[in-house]
């Protein structure tokens, strides 16, 4: 229903352009999109490819084909092949890896549109773009911070990346927002962002360590699994997973990677953009873009089992004065969504966990320190792969 | 009427049109199966073989992308036979190519040589590095009868992990962003390629070197014979004085630094920086046990045998590209194919009975 809505928008949107007399008349377009992962992993290439699904349906304009799992040096070789054999007019590359290849491409076919998720080169014919759920984690934290009893909170995590830096970070602010004793203990993969066997091993010692709430980034729903086996609430990552455990995720993290799409398929087929003005189009989209979604399935923001539990952890917090978790996660949510940011996750003053204050009062970090960020705020456990002194 | 297949026990070797003539009949038949696959995906089994033909040879760039993935495979096969030849079970190339990655890596990112000694320097610590890495499992198993195929193979794993930490530790680049990649190599540490391909002029040329080279030591050098005879018969062998520890060790070294070797192409020629193990090998050092199997353990047709593997890969992008059929059927394709060889092993003895009559095969 909610893409059907934004179908909608776009539509007139295009309407609107072609009434304008923008439309550069385009009979139809053809993209690829190429994955780093198999689609049928429940993760990244899995949500890139239902939103795939999503824009080609509605787009009558527009033709997609996909490629799965394409090693990262192997991605220019691809795009020749797609863009040779295949026809098409644009390329979407998935994977931060692919952002040399990408551009190396976009250099040697200057006539065709690139668009590459999570990387910083740009080019007149390539853009970037990226959802990212920092302000979700952030919420998903509250609920983990009320749902505690032992204040010991697990974090199954795969690659020691800014971005998981980024989340975890987040995460934690929210648990100690409503619960400042909470700690976050992290366990690191290191092996592949699929990994269901080490993300098993790590739930489980995680578990056997004390901690009785679990979140993760891993590509897999075996954490909350696990979570279930143990009668333990934990969070959902990227695809709805209410229904792989029903008594344990008690919300999570969701993509319209569509919203994205929508967007920049509707702009080129109204001529909007094109090979020549890219270089500065990046998408860095949101809450208020509704390119993420806080919930256990799409539509279910909290999982109702846990309602309960949430409406009676009672707080008094600094914005809002005496809420309940549950009331907080709403406010925050609504702050988040606006249009003018008016509230970030990364709000100061924040230290990090070897005391340096990082945010000064008044201030907040950039998009380019949230994109870098190195060091983990106060609350987290365990190792902290290159963490800053 | 079974009379015949008794005689199967006198003939060890199998005759050469046999194999050649069995070897064709097992292709033939795992793309029979496969069509069955095509068939099941609701795709014409001559349209299926159509897009993996002209994914492979079909235009420049196809065939291109094809010997683009022979190169590795060539180097890598070639250096198998002489382990494979001397019954020594190297099943550690993917982790050798990884070595000599990193070895290669060292060079064109810290070693702060001349320009001009980049390339050659990485080519050869990327062959000693491969070379130690194999000669851990050669000595042990020239020591203590250490069985190598079970340790080249865990070492792959050792290989991945240190290639991991590499890239998530010290080698981690500035220019990453936090992602798990060195920074990308200077220039000078590129290789040239066939203009508007991502064929390494060096590596190609150098592939068919070594298939040549790794003939010539089996044929026409003493070492080579001692060599075989250990292989082929280790009695004899010990009764006429071959030193059969230093043949494991020799045959370790060579075939793991060639797979260095071939590693040291794949980041100067292709990828340009250490990344994670798996998009830098592909499975080569798998592939390529399949390659010298095909070969028979021959180098002069490891060539050919690298070639038709580079084929199925090439032509396996072809698929997923413009049939959408997933990716893990190129793994199966590889799979059918051994399995038939395997499957073909008896045949090719059993024949030799039939060849005196005039007949090939079965």
């Amino acid at each position: 229903m909610y893409s059907k809505k934004l179908v909608s928008l776009c539509l007139v949107l295009i309407l609107g352009f072609a009434i304008l007399g923008v439309a550069s008349a385009q009979e139809k377009i053809k993209a690829a999109f190429i994955y780093v992962g198999p689609i049928g992993d429940y993760g990244w290439s899995y949500a890139h490819e239902q939103a795939r699904q999503i824009v080609d349906e509605a787009y009558p304009w527009l033709e997609t084909i996909y490629v799965e799992n394409v090693p990262e040096g192997e991605v220019e070789g691809v795009i020749d092949r797609v863009i040779n054999q295949e026809k098409v007019d644009v390329v979407v590359t998935t994977s931060f890896g692919f952002m040399d290849g990408t551009l190396n491409a976009a250099l040697r076919y200057p006539d065709r549109i690139f668009f590459h998720c999570s990387g910083f080169k740009r080019a007149p014919n390539m853009a970037t773009y990226m959802a990212d759920f920092h302000q979700i984690y952030y919420l998903n934290g509250i609920m983990a911070g009320a749902l505690t009893k032992s204040n010991k909170i697990g974090y199954v995590a795969t690659f020691p990346i800014p971005e998981l830096k980024r989340h975890i970070n987040a995460f934690t602010l929210g648990a100690r927002r409503v619960n400042p004793d909470a700690k976050v203990f992290v366990r690191w993969l290191q092996s592949a962002w699929y990994d269901p066997t080490g993300a098993k091993e790590a739930a489980e010692s995680l578990i056997a360590e004390g901690v009785d709430v679990l979140a993760f980034t891993e590509d897999s729903p075996t954490v909350v699994q696990v979570a279930q086996e143990h009668g333990l609430p934990s969070f959902g990552h990227y695809s709805p997973m209410l229904n792989f455990a029903k008594e344990s995720v008690v919300s999570g993290q969701l993509v319209h990677w569509e919203a994205i799409y929508f967007d920049f398929f509707a702009k080129i087929y109204a001529g909007y953009y094109n090979n020549k003005n890219l270089e500065n189009v990046d998408y860095w989209w949101l809450l208020r873009e509704k390119a993420v979604e806080l919930g256990a399935d799409f539509g279910v923001p909290v999982n109702p089992v846990f309602e309960e539990r949430l409406k009676n952890f009672v707080v008094n917090d600094p914005m809002y004065g005496e809420v309940n978790a549950l009331e907080l996660v709403e406010l925050l949510e609504k702050a988040m969504s606006d249009p003018e940011y008016v509230f970030s996750p990364f709000n100061g003053p924040i230290y990090d966990r070897k005391g340096n204050l990082r945010v000064r009062e008044g201030e907040r970090l950039s998009l380019e320190e949230l994109l870098t960020i190195e060091w983990a705020v106060e609350g987290v456990e365990g190792s902290w792969p290159g963490e800053p002194e | 009427m079974k009379i015949k297949k008794l005689t199967l026990v006198e003939h060890l070797q199998p005759v050469p049109t046999s194999v050649v003539g069995i070897s064709a009949l097992a292709l033939i038949a795992a793309l029979g199966v496969v069509s069955l696959i095509f068939a099941a995906y609701g795709i014409h089994p001559l349209k299926g073989y159509q897009t993996l033909f002209k994914g492979a040879f079909g235009s420049w760039y196809a065939l291109s992308e094809t010997l683009t993935r022979t190169i590795p495979l060539l180097i890598v096969g070639s250096g198998l036979t002489l382990a494979f030849q001397a019954s020594t079970w190297n099943i550690g190339a993917e982790g050798q190519i990884l070595l000599g990655a990193c070895a290669a890596t060292w060079v064109a990112l810290f070693s702060g040589l001349p320009p001009t000694l980049i390339i050659p320097a990485m080519f050869l610590l990327g062959f000693l590095a491969g070379g130690m890495w194999a000669l851990l499992p050669g000595y042990f198993k020239a020591k203590f009868s250490v069985n190598e195929t079970i340790v080249t193979l865990m070492l792959n794993y050792v290989a991945s992990n240190i290639v991991l930490y590499l890239i998530h530790g010290p080698w981690k680049g500035k220019s990453a962003r936090g992602f798990a990649y060195t920074d990308m190599f200077p220039k000078e540490a590129w290789l040239s390629t066939i203009s508007g391909t991502r064929i390494p002029i060096l590596t190609l040329v150098l592939g068919f070197l070594i298939a040549l080279a790794c003939y010539i030591i089996l044929r026409y050098t003493t070492f080579g014979f001692r060599l075989r005879v250990s292989g082929q018969n280790p009695q004899t062998a010990k009764l006429v004085g071959i030193k059969q520890e230093m043949v494991t060790l020799w045959v370790m070294f060579l075939s793991g630094g060639l797979s260095g070797v071939a590693g040291a192409g794949e980041v100067s020629g292709i990828h340009h920086l250490l990344r994670h193990p798996s998009h830098i090998s592909l499975g080569y050092g798998y592939t390529a046990i399949i390659v010298a199997w095909l070969a028979r353990a021959n180098p002069l047709a490891v060539p050919l045998s690298a070639f038709l593997f580079g084929a199925l890969m090439s032509g396996g992008d072809a698929l997923k590209v413009s049939l959408g059929i997933p990716f893990q059927m190129v793994h199966v394709f590889n799979g059918l194919i051994i399995f038939f060889l395997i499957a073909g092993e008896r045949f090719m003895r059993y024949g030799l009975k039939l060849t005196k009559n005039g007949e090939v095969g079965m």
